[in-house]
């Protein structure tokens, strides 16, 4: 299995939209079942997304359901403007960058294990064995890297990098979702790209 | 912009082995559940309402905290100022405090001399001044002389009447 694949869009006529609107629109009401298949919906790609920007598996997992549960709360608030994935993905995010504000450099890392499928892949492991200096690398020596680089780039470059590079989000998502406007982007997503590749020089072409 | 779509080409191959990292096996079976049941039971809400309530009733409060997480040597002087005021606090408890009283023993017995000096037609029209302590911090007033409390004798002068058995 692999985390969070690339998100498709849902657009709002499509069955699957409807349905998550009734979803929603039962949750609102206090039907909790309701609520329950939203999580299942979502679950994944919200502990990702905080997963990759904590590079914690604790830390990812208390944000995750805490932004679950501050989403019920305010789902009265919740009026349709977006889709309810960009509204819960604004709250986690938010979520997200407040707790690595008040953590500050205080971090440490806690990685979830790499999928034995991994060894497998023909792209990773070419990377490794031919543009590692020394290739000994593990693919845990590897991941740790780039963990590490990641942390390094301010909140928003990272959240950028990790919603567009790690899991395939387009630019149009990623504005709304930041609330800003896709110049901003590009031109955080190129800063932070030049940043890891200078952090990663070893690994990389 | 395709030139750096390909010059990062590397870099995204190698950030796309992010989504390799997958938490514990099963670990989702449950996640909803646990979101619901913590919903339920009211766990996060509640708590942090009310601290998110105490913060902003008192930003103050916040800003303090705030000041202890990014200097921990701040942190330590407060402690530090703290632990001084307490000893401080217990040393001077606990020694006698004999300096107090005496001036308002002092006081009584001047005021006592004073009675004596006053005209006996003055000490037969009491009135409240003379009575009552002249610093008396209890705001009701009360007809009963401050002396008195002491067991000293009671400045409160009565003209008396008697005639004597036999005249």
């Amino acid at each position: 299995m692999i985390m969070a694949e690339p998100v498709e869009p849902t657009e709002s006529e499509s069955p699957a939209a409807e349905e998550e609107s009734e979803l929603v629109r039962r949750a609102r009401s206090g039907d909790l079942q309701a609520y329950d298949d939203l999580v299942k919906r979502y679950q994944e790609r919200i502990y990702a997304t905080i997963y990759h920007m904590t590079s914690n598996h604790e830390d990812a997992n208390d944000l995750a359901q805490e932004s679950f549960i501050k989403a019920y709360q305010a789902l009265k608030s919740f009026k349709g403007g977006s889709t309810f994935y960009t509204w819960l993905y604004r709250i986690a995010v938010n979520k997200t960058i407040n707790f690595l504000k008040q953590r500050k450099n205080r971090t440490h890392m806690s990685l979830n294990d790499i999928d034995f499928n991994a060894e497998h892949d023909p792209d990773l492991m070419a990377l490794i064995s031919e543009n590692t200096p020394r290739r000994a690398a593990s693919l845990t020596e590897l991941q740790e890297k780039l963990n590490a680089a990641l942390l390094k780039l301010s909140e928003p470059h990272r959240l950028v990098m990790v919603l567009h590079d790690v899991q395939g989000q387009t630019h149009d998502q990623i504005a709304e979702i930041m609330d800003c406007n896709i110049g901003t982007v590009r031109s955080r997503l190129f800063y932070a790209r030049q940043q890891m590749q200078a952090e990663l020089a070893d690994y990389l072409k | 912009m395709n030139e750096n779509e390909n010059s990062f080409e590397s870099l995204r191959c190698l950030l796309a082995s992010k989504n390799r990292e997958l938490p514990p096996p099963g670990y989702f079976n449950d996640f909803s559940a646990q979101v619901v049941n913590r919903i339920r039971a009211g766990e996060a809400s509640e708590p942090r309402n009310a601290a998110e309530q105490l913060f902003a009733e008192a930003p103050w409060l916040l800003k303090f905290l705030q000041i202890f997480e990014a200097k921990p040597a701040f942190a330590g002087a407060f402690a530090f100022a703290l632990c001084l005021v307490l000893i401080f606090g217990m040393i001077y408890a606990e020694r006698p405090d004999t300096s107090a009283p005496q001036p308002l023993l002092e006081q009584v017995a001047d005021n006592s001399s004073q009675l004596a000096a006053l005209p006996a037609t003055a000490l037969s029209q009491p009135s409240d001044s003379i009575m009552l302590a002249s610093d008396n911090t209890n705001p009701v007033n009360s007809v009963q002389p401050v002396a008195s409390l002491f067991g000293q004798q009671n400045p409160f002068v009565q003209q008396v009447g008697f005639t004597v058995p036999g005249n």
